[in-house]
């Protein structure tokens, strides 16, 4: 969305009042039960066609995990990290039989430990309420890997899951970001598109 | 990068955390997950069907009907886009479906009148001076204009996007779009009337 209504004329009064609308509107009643009385029980798919999204989601993901760490190959060296920072940041798992690239790993267990240097300088209610947003990401992060397990390969379930770890790296840089200067923006920019 | 500005990512990003929970939840059979995500969203689309179609039983229905096609093909859902730009898109389709189905079998669309006093009636779309105004005369508008007027002009989608959920050309839209800015301002009575 780029807003091609908002923007043609940007100081006219029907642009203000447009923009002004609000985007929800909540229905007058319940629509709930009618819409649950006609959903379908989920059929499962046959065997060999989850053997064959499993082999084709693979390959996709390898090659997405790889062309990331090609280009973080300038990026600097990571740390060793510590206790704490293996709490804050979640281990990065596509189901029971495949797990993301080492150096991958390494890059956010620096970004990791980054964070948990910001976190001892942040106010107590600024920290509880980041770890408590980290720890939402974590459990969908679990949700969806127990579902992998479930489905392997599953192409809906690889690329939410993708996109969990990518917030939760955006989430981590940018709180190094703010609270000083460290790798984790260049980290952030290069393995966040994975 | 601002304190607010780090706040509002941490928030967006915990609020996608959650939403991706629930739609792999949803995707695995859990109704339940799918109501959440009903609850979360069920706002935005209604406010999508209502605006398009001016009329409350009939954002009722394409409300439900876009909800019973997401959790059919929720299993297709591409995630990259959300879930929310996702349900506009078949809400829109919901909305058009019901329209050629009206034109099918009474031969000309829904009464924009009928549905705008139902509307204001109930006093359902906004009741705060100018936003009723700007509402009741969005609902006014030809049916054409007005679902374009509402995806660009009331949601942002641009004319390209725009064009594609309701299957025109891109000119078109651009023409349906200016024709309703046009109209609007009539009723509204600014300046942009004459332009």
């Amino acid at each position: 969305m780029n807003g091609a209504g908002h923007g043609e004329r940007p100081d006219g009064r029907i642009d203000a009042a447009l923009a002004s609308l609000p985007r929800e509107l909540p229905p007058a009643r319940d629509l709930w039960p009618d819409i649950e009385s006609r959903l379908e029980p989920r059929r499962r798919r046959g065997a060999w066609a989850w053997q064959a999204a499993a082999a084709i989601a693979l390959v996709a993901v390898s090659s997405l995990v790889t062309a990331s760490l090609v280009r973080r190959a300038d990026a600097p060296v990571a740390r060793t990290s510590t206790q704490a920072s293996q709490a804050a940041v979640m281990p990065t798992t596509f189901g029971p039989s495949y797990s993301l690239n080492a150096e991958y790993d390494m890059a956010r267990r620096q970004l990791a430990t980054d964070l948990e240097q910001r976190l001892a300088g942040m106010p107590p209610s600024a920290r509880q309420k980041l770890e408590a947003n980290l720890a939402e990401m974590h459990r969908a992060a679990a949700e969806i890997n127990v579902a992998l397990a479930r489905q392997p390969g599953h192409p809906l379930l690889e690329e939410l899951l993708l996109n969990t770890y990518q917030d939760e790296l955006g989430v981590l840089a940018s709180v190094n970001q703010l609270t000083g200067t460290a790798p984790a923006a260049t980290a952030r920019q290069e393995n966040v598109k994975l | 990068m601002s304190v607010a500005a780090n706040e509002s990512e941490l928030e967006r990003a915990r609020l996608a955390a959650e939403e991706r929970r629930l739609v792999a939840a949803a995707v695995k059979g859990s109704s339940e997950a799918f109501e959440r995500l009903y609850r979360l969203h069920a706002g935005k689309v209604y406010g999508l069907c209502l605006r398009m179609t001016g009329n409350r039983e009939a954002a009722e229905d394409c409300t439900q009907e876009a909800f019973v096609q997401a959790w059919r093909s929720l299993p297709r859902f591409e995630a990259r886009s959300s879930f929310g730009t996702w349900m506009h898109r078949i809400a829109v389709n919901a909305v058009l479906a019901r329209g050629r189905r009206r034109t099918e079998r009474v031969g000309a669309a829904e009464s924009i009148e009928d549905g705008l006093m139902l509307t204001l009636a109930d006093g359902e779309i906004g009741d705060t001076g100018d936003g009723l105004d700007v509402e009741a005369a969005i609902a006014s508008l030809p049916p054409g204009a007005r679902q374009v007027l509402v995806l660009a002009g009331v949601y942002g989608y641009s004319h390209e996007e725009t064009a594609s959920m309701l299957g025109l050309a891109v000119g078109t839209c651009k023409a349906q779009l200016h024709r309703a800015r046009q109209l609007l301002g009539q009723r509204l009575g600014t300046e942009e009337a004459s332009r």
